[in-house]
């Protein structure tokens, strides 16, 4: 028998796995940092003086810069609380509505059968091509027409709008993979087909649910546009809107505008940081393989 | 359906009641949805569409002219040289977006895709910036390129590059660019995820078959992987193609202002159309032309989207995995 | 009572007509199983008893009463199904009360009959947990237990086995057999696959493009199949075709010519067939071939191919037709592939099909069958 022996060859085949993986490293590690580094570099300088801010902006806050004052101004000066309240009933009343009414129009569009079915389900989804801005024009005539100009209703109804097609779209996708057996189930059982949607479509589909939810969500907290042109009035400002305003006029003050801008970071990286799992798992699930 | 005598019995009548109900239940679920979508999103663009055939009088009133403004839009010297600089810029952007962003994302997706380890957490940072608001993204930039701050000349310095630092933001030059690659460095997870969702989805037992019929790794990227994506590829070329035409005014807006600073060097169609409809300076807003350039911006994407359907996607067949 | 009669039942989808009327009677307790290959239109049957999927002509009956129009709820059928259906978000105890619950039965109620359902199938230990923490034939036996407890007039089984790998099925079949032996409540049960059909079974509706091709016993659909398609379907391995010409007919049967073997006498009688009839085709099951002295033989083969089961072989001959003749016997044959052997058929074993499909009935019905069927 030949004892067997680690030839060159092997040597060299598991030093090129060595190298090659080192190499992806440094690539991945250096592209992390190009991306979370701008970030970090504003949250860090929010907290030092104005001294701090310009003589050392790349060293971390210590005795002799930190300071508060920036967040102080943005307190004083801006009523971030309103815009945080109008950002938040906004996006929570739009998330609603679209995740209810898409889910139960997605529903009926994987579950009955009925003339135009397929024709309807082009027509939701067609939305997901053309932007909702391009009628911005008619939108502000028509929330002009219904007198809701300034208000937050405005904005609910037009992300609502907005965030139909891709809802129902992922949602019909994945309606159509659940066993038609727990539904007939649920008809033996003496279920309606309303409490069948509500009781066993809904629980079903809550992991997508998720996915649509943080998906329509990042681009109705940090929209400027809309809030811009149809509710700019100081009572319905949105953080994003607010921020952008804030900025504006305290474009000297530069504690106050890096803390005006950690102010409104803040709270979408804590969302991240609790969904980042949800969501990312729903992008790479195929749900938006299209 | 006949019903004969046998079912004559009071149970049998009690329980015909519940029946079957009708196909009502159909329309409540679909009722709200298709309202709202159609009322907020569909209405107003059909209104747009006709409201850019339209002129408006002094009295108010409007009269048909036709494609008379699409005409001004197009030969009117002062329209046509803000239209055609506009389109312009956006295809610059759309062309940085193409050869930066989407190669970019594609090798990143390729190396998370080998399963390294913290693969997780380089994937959820890397994400970070596209969950920011574009305003907030465009202030961010805008300070850490001021030469007042000098952060970006400090950083090139660190590397003795400082003598490369110009205030790219403010040169006529190079500010589209600048802007581009801002909106690159936010949006580059977008594509990264898509083309990491396609690249997992792939079997293993396919890469391995590669592997055992010896194959290296980077001929197993572009010969087996690679066409196995093209679909998304597809997909995130078109997405990229509509998110350069409209979503790109938050973040001009917010770093170059609606006149697209300095000198309309950073105009795009989102600008232009928000100033042609709420007017800016001397200009005064105008309904009409406002939707002439918004009509213009949805054919302008409709092609797009039929060049993607009719060639791209007929062609990047999708393989069954 | 809990008899089910179906009069004339059409189901079409627009112009497509996918069952075509279907007649049949299901005595109160009986077993019944509807069998056939894909797209037969069995489960869509079921599905229609059920009330699942509407009816498009014809009468279906529970107990006497047309149910055409009431609603699945309201027809005192339970069915399981085979992804088992299993509400994800409630736990063992949840999925077999919330039918009953939905229909307000009272607590005390529910949890007896649940209790009940439960000690039937040893399901007493597994009440809270949820689905997924279920092996798959718990899950199995939970889906049969949230049939039991809503006390049903009849039970619809749609291929409830075919998800459980092949030692589980063999138990869980053992188990429904039981279950009907201790409940007696008539069971209407759809496979594609005829062993559970065989075994299950007081009738098996052999289904066929939307018809029923044949109704009967077990045995009878083993022993005398009305069609080619039936003797073809039943038994496995699949019974042996071979091409013949039908020469004459005398007192004793059928005179056939086929070119491996020469002329035979097959005991049928002439009952349906036509004078001038010369086509048609010769049946015989694998198991009741014998091997014999090649020398003598009255047909021989060349084996192609010898699988060995352990306690039985199946050898793959080529007897000269188009496809392989199978032939199953003793584990302990000596057979190997190249060699010659030679065939004998006892001729009670032979079946004997028209050019149509159609079966000649046999002379004399087959001696298992003389005894009373059922109870």
């Amino acid at each position: 028998m030949n004892t067997p022996v680690r030839t060159a060859r092997a040597r060299t085949s598991r030093l090129r796995r060595i190298s090659g993986t080192a190499s992806v490293h440094a690539v991945l590690l250096g592209y992390t940092l190009i991306a979370v580094f701008p970030v970090f570099l504003v949250m860090m300088n929010s907290f030092k003086d104005r001294r701090g801010i310009f003589g050392e902006p790349l060293s971390l806050p210590h005795a002799g810069t930190f300071s508060l004052e920036g967040y102080a101004t943005v307190l004083s000066e801006g009523s971030f609380a309103t815009y945080f309240g109008n950002s938040l009933i906004v996006t929570v009343a739009s998330l609603f509505l679209i995740l209810f009414l898409g889910a139960a129009a997605a529903h009926a569009l994987a579950e009955y059968r009925f003339r135009f079915n397929a024709l309807l389900k082009i027509y939701m989804i067609v939305g997901i091509m053309v932007p909702i801005r391009l009628g911005t024009v008619a939108i502000l005539k028509l929330m002009v027409d219904l007198n809701l100009v300034n208000t937050l209703l405005a904005l609910i109804l037009v992300y609502t709008a907005q965030g139909l097609p891709v809802a129902v779209f992922i949602l019909t996708e994945f309606m159509r993979t659940l066993s038609r057996d727990i539904k007939d189930c649920a008809r033996i059982d003496g279920l309606s087909e309303y409490r069948i949607f509500l009781e066993v479509v809904l629980p079903l589909i809550r992991p997508v649910l998720a996915t649509v939810a943080v998906f329509s969500m990042i681009p109705i907290w940090n929209d400027l546009w809309f809030p811009l042109i149809l509710a700019s009035s100081d009572a319905t400002k949105t953080v994003t809107l607010g921020v952008q305003q804030f900025i504006g006029q305290f474009t000297v003050n530069w504690g106050a505008v890096l803390a005006a801008l950690s102010i409104a970071i803040l709270p979408v990286l804590g969302l991240y940081a609790l969904f980042s799992r949800q969501l990312i798992a729903g992008i790479t699930s195929g749900a938006v393989k299209g | 359906m006949t019903q004969t005598a046998t079912d004559s019995a009071a149970p049998a009548a009690l329980r015909r009641r519940r029946k079957r109900a009708g196909r009502l239940h159909i329309v409540v679920f679909l009722a709200p949805a298709v309202l709202i979508y159609t009322i907020f999103s569909v209405y107003p663009l059909a209104e747009s569409l006709r409201l850019s055939l339209y002129d408006g009088l002094e009295d108010g009133s409007a009269v048909w002219i036709g494609l008379g403004n699409y005409a001004t839009l197009l030969f009117d010297p002062d329209w046509a040289r803000q239209f055609w600089n506009a389109f312009s810029n956006n295809l610059v952007l759309f062309f940085v977006h193409m050869v930066v962003q989407n190669p970019l994302g594609l090798l990143l997706a390729a190396l998370l895709s080998l399963a390294p380890r913290f693969g997780g957490a380089y994937r959820t940072l890397i994400f970070v910036p596209t969950l920011l608001s574009v305003v907030i993204v465009g202030f961010i930039w805008e300070l850490i390129l001021s030469p007042l701050w000098g952060v970006a000349e400090t950083l090139l310095g660190a590397v003795g590059l400082a003598g490369l630092y110009q205030p790219w933001l403010g040169l006529e030059s190079s500010a589209l660019v600048t802007v581009s690659l801002i909106s690159v460095w936010q949006y580059v997870g977008i594509p990264m995820m898509l083309i990491y969702a396609a690249l997992i989805a792939i079997p293993d037992e396919l890469i391995d078959a590669a592997r055992v019929d010896g194959l290296s790794g980077f001929a197993i990227f572009w010969k087996v992987k690679l066409p196995l994506i093209l679909p998304t590829l597809g997909i995130v070329a078109i997405l990229t193609y509509i998110g350069n035409f409209t979503a790109s005014f938050d973040l001009i807006y917010s770093i170059q202002g609606a006149l697209g600073a300095p000198n309309f060097s950073t105009d795009v169609m989102g600008t232009l159309l928000f100033r042609t409809f709420f007017g800016q300076q001397l200009q005064l807003g105008d309904v009409h032309m406002g939707a002439t350039v918004a009509s213009m911006l949805f054919f302008i994407i409709l092609v797009g989207v039929t060049i993607y359907l009719a060639l791209v996607q007929r062609r990047l067949q999708r393989y069954e995995m | 009572m809990s008899d089910l009669t179906l009069r004339n039942v059409i189901k079409s989808y627009g112009s497509t007509k996918v069952i075509h009327g279907v007649d049949l009677q299901v005595r109160d307790g009986e077993f019944v199983v509807f069998v056939g290959p894909s797209g037969c239109g069995k489960s869509t049957l079921l599905r229609m008893i059920a009330g699942l999927e509407s009816i498009t002509g014809g009468e279906v009956a529970i107990g006497g009463e047309i149910v055409n129009d009431i609603s699945p709820a309201d027809r005192g059928i339970a069915m399981v199904f085979q992804s088992y259906a299993l509400y994800p978000h409630k736990d063992v105890y949840g999925n077999m009360a919330f039918a009953l619950r939905h229909a307000g039965v009272d607590k005390a109620e529910i949890d007896a009959r649940v209790q009940r359902a439960a000690d039937i199938l040893g399901l007493r230990d597994l009440l809270h947990r949820r689905p997924k923490e279920l092996s798959g034939g718990q899950r199995q036996r939970v889906a049969i237990g949230r049939a039991i407890v809503r006390d049903p007039k009849i039970f619809l089984f749609d291929e409830p086995l075919s998800n459980l790998d092949a030692a589980l099925r063999v138990q869980m079949r053992v188990e429904i057999l039981r279950l009907h032996q201790r409940l007696k409540t008539t069971m209407i049960y759809v496979t594609h696959d005829q062993v559970e059909a065989m075994t299950l079974a007081d009738r098996i509706v052999v289904l066929h493009g939307g018809r029923i091709a044949q109704v009967g016993t077990p045995l009878e659909l083993y022993h005398h199949p009305d069609s080619i398609f039936v003797a073809g379907f039943i038994g496995s391995p699949k019974m042996n075709f071979l091409e013949a010409a039908l020469t004459g007919w005398s007192q004793e049967g059928a005179h056939v010519q086929v070119p491996s073997l020469g002329e035979i006498v097959v005991p049928v009688s002439r009952q349906g067939g036509s004078e001038r009839e010369t086509g048609a085709r010769l049946g015989i099951r694998p198991e009741h071939v014998q091997l014999a002295d090649p020398a003598t033989a009255a047909m021989r083969g060349e084996v192609l191919v010898v699988e060995r089961l352990g306690g039985e072989t199946y050898l793959h001959l080529d007897v000269g037709a188009a496809d392989p003749f199978v032939v199953k016997t003793d584990g302990a044959v000596s057979a190997r592939s190249g060699e010659h052997v030679g065939l004998a058929f006892p001729p009670h074993a032979l079946h004997l099909f028209s050019a149509s499909g159609a079966a000649f009935p046999h002379r004399e019905r087959h001696r298992t069958l003389a005894e009373p069927q059922g109870a």
